[in-house]
């Protein structure tokens, strides 16, 4: 009886420790950072921009907090929207990716600083083709590619564009698998890239603010088709993994033979070992699958707004963009005269000649909802 | 059992009565304040919808009926009760000849069977998760060994059905046992040994003197993962089917990708109805006990 006691209380003393509440200020000097994106970009944070950054200014700190996700860093921004209406302490002063518009109303309350009338000095080098409106620092870019292992596949017969790509997916069954939509861009993106084949490859077809029900049916029920059409073709008979990272576990266990990666991610595990040197990387000729950039905000309530301005000018610096093509395989946020010729030349295979962009929104709602409904159940698993 | 600390304590001794009310005030509030206030708005919400114009709300049941109608749905419905219903039976299957063993055994060899049998109490859901991935997987580490030794690809559980079921079994061994072995502390020695004396055998022993003791402790064992399992959320998230989806991963992403509250929280109202059978079965094996 006395190992039970034993556990019992061991048990009500770990519960009890997870219940302790615990409180956090802001201090001036330390620059309260979130993220929603994924281990790589946090791991790039602490490992290369926190360092540099404490050095070039001294008596200021970084300190990063993962928000999770997006929904997780929306909340922080409603903390900071509820905040600035009381007058109180956000807790926040930076945002490394985030949408403005988001929560609604946040930007015209002036919960974000106006990027544009800073005065950052290296605002005038970001690539024109990056901008979302004036408050936020597109500072990287990435964009979905397809990674596959050359010790199966000849990098010669890797395909080039779509119609080669769903020709090698039925050729070789169970040799290729994407990530469910809303769990992660890279599969998102190769939907949307389905979406797009089917609508004869016209991105103005695509705006924020046109989705309706019958457009929306009209322009993805034929996409659906593509995709039911593949799906007896995939790992498994149809099986979606719930995420980018397990997508690139499975290309890493050799499972399959290609997948969809974000450029940055496949890039970085390849550097670190997480995908062998053989994989190989391609990106279609005939429209290349979507990306987008990640635009950094700065809370104009923050304690430390200044320093997170400060920050803001120095990520566009050429050292920081430089690490962020050698160290995260994404794409620089500023334009590529400001990158040096040798990383040009080194990393050819991201820098992007079309980055198809995605609206979000009602369309957003209508692929992710109409993919689970018309896509992942009418799979015959047995088959 | 009449001279139970408890009995004398809520009993309707009047002297005593209002420290017993004031002691139990504080935990009534807490649950009507953050569970039973919850319940009647999330039911509110969901049956006063928004007219269409924006103003006022009106009874409706289009939710529900959407829910019951609407296949997709009801397969999330069907595959969570599965799941359930498996997970229970391999559960008690599992955990009843390991809490048997526990509580006759004695030695070094079952402390450190206890310590197996607790180990997955203190291993993070998500950990779980991707150490499945790596050890039951395709190409992971079972397949791997097996194929050292000529035998062919096993077909893996990962993002089928029964990848949340292996996860969810081992996740909620550690409760089971611990239930279980309590009940079987109400077992004694003595009762044992004289069913032995008159020549019952070890089965005659077990169906005879052991399982009617302990039938409450599997009741409440079950009722608890059965509670827990039916709302699951990160090993069906992960190891699971695209679809058909349980209804923990159902309910977050009709709340958040598809920005749907009202939906989310008519299934979690449905999800609630069903544990709450649950909970009955439960409470009333409680109060069976208090008052025999």
């Amino acid at each position: 009886m006395k190992r039970r006691a034993f556990m019992l209380s061991v048990g009500g003393a770990a519960a009890g420790m997870v219940l302790l509440p615990r409180m956090a200020f802001a201090e001036t000097g330390k620059i309260d950072w979130y993220t929603s994106s994924d281990q790589n970009i946090l791991d790039f944070w602490t490992n290369v921009v926190k360092p540099k950054f404490e050095a070039a200014n001294p008596g200021v700190t970084l300190n990063l907090v993962d928000a999770g996700d997006a929904a997780g860093q929306t909340a922080i921004g409603e903390r900071a929207l509820a905040a600035m209406q009381t007058k109180t302490d956000p807790q926040a002063d930076y945002f490394e990716s985030a949408d403005w518009r988001l929560p609604a109303g946040a930007a015209d309350a002036g919960l974000y600083v106006n990027i544009k009338e800073a005065g950052l000095s290296n605002y005038s080098k970001i690539n024109p083709l990056a901008f979302d409106g004036d408050y936020s620092v597109p500072y990287r870019g990435s964009q979905v590619l397809l990674a596959y292992d050359t010790t199966k596949l000849d990098p010669a017969n890797a395909p080039k564009s779509f119609a080669d790509l769903v020709t090698w997916i039925k050729a070789n069954p169970g040799q290729f698998i994407y990530n469910r939509p809303d769990k992660g861009g890279s599969g998102g993106n190769f939907v949307r890239r389905a979406i797009l084949e089917a609508n004869g490859k016209d991105l103005g077809k695509f705006k924020i603010d046109n989705y309706t029900q019958e457009a929306g049916d009209a322009a993805l029920n034929p996409a659906w088709d593509i995709l039911k059409d593949l799906s007896g073709s995939l790992f498994d008979n149809g099986a979606y993994t719930s995420g980018n990272t397990q997508s690139i576990q499975l290309l890493g266990q050799s499972a399959v033979t290609m997948i969809p990666a974000w450029s940055d991610q496949a890039i970085q595990a390849i550097n670190t070992g997480v995908l062998p040197e053989t994989t190989g990387l391609v990106q279609l000729q005939d429209l290349a699958l979507p990306g987008g950039f990640s635009r950094s905000v700065v809370l104009s309530n923050g304690v430390n707004k200044d320093a997170a301005l400060k920050l803001a000018d120095f990520i566009l610096t050429e050292e920081v963009q430089s690490a962020v093509l050698s160290e995260l395989g994404g794409f620089p946020g500023v334009a590529w005269d400001y990158v040096s010729q040798d990383l040009r030349e080194k990393y050819k295979d991201v820098i992007p000649t079309t980055i198809p962009a995605f609206p979000g929104g009602d369309w957003e709602k209508a692929i992710n909802d109409g993919w689970y409904r018309n896509v992942a159940p009418n799979v015959d698993r047995n088959a | 059992m009449s001279l139970s600390a408890t009995s004398d304590i809520v009993g309707t001794k009047t002297r005593r009565g209002l420290t017993g009310l004031l002691l139990v005030a504080i935990p009534v509030f807490l649950v009507v304040w953050m569970i039973i206030w919850p319940i009647i708005s999330a039911i509110g919400r969901t049956i006063w919808l928004p007219n269409d114009g924006g103003t006022g709300r009106s009874f409706s049941l289009e939710t529900y009926k959407f829910f019951f109608t609407d296949q997709y749905s009801l397969n999330n419905l069907s595959v969570t009760l599965w799941t359930t219903g498996i997970c229970a039976l391999l559960l008690v299957l599992i955990c009843l000849p390991i809490a048997l063993y526990l509580r006759f055994a004695k030695g070094r060899l079952a402390a450190y069977v206890q310590g197996l049998a607790i180990f997955p109490m203190f291993v993070p859901s998500i950990i779980l998760s991707y150490a499945i991935i790596r050890v039951l997987g395709p190409n992971g580490t079972v397949d791997l060994l097996l194929n050292s030794v000529g035998l062919p690809h096993i077909r893996s559980p990962y993002l089928t059905p029964w990848g949340p079921v292996i996860g969810l079994v081992w996740d909620n061994i550690p409760l089971t046992v611990l239930i279980l072995l309590s009940g079987l502390g109400n077992v004694s020695n003595q009762s044992i040994e004289a069913a032995r004396d008159v020549g019952a055998g070890r089965l005659a022993v077990l169906w005879h003197i052991i399982l009617p003791r302990i039938s409450n402790s599997i009741l409440v064992a079950v009722s608890f993962t059965v509670l827990g399992i039916f709302s699951a959320f990160t090993l069906p998230y992960v190891l699971g089917p695209a679809a058909p989806e349980m209804m923990g991963p159902f309910m977050q992403r009709t709340f958040r990708d598809l920005n749907d509250p009202t939906n989310a929280i008519t299934q979690a109202v449905i999800a609630f109805c069903f544990c709450i059978v649950f909970g009955l079965f439960y409470v009333r094996s409680v109060a069976k006990n208090r008052n025999p």
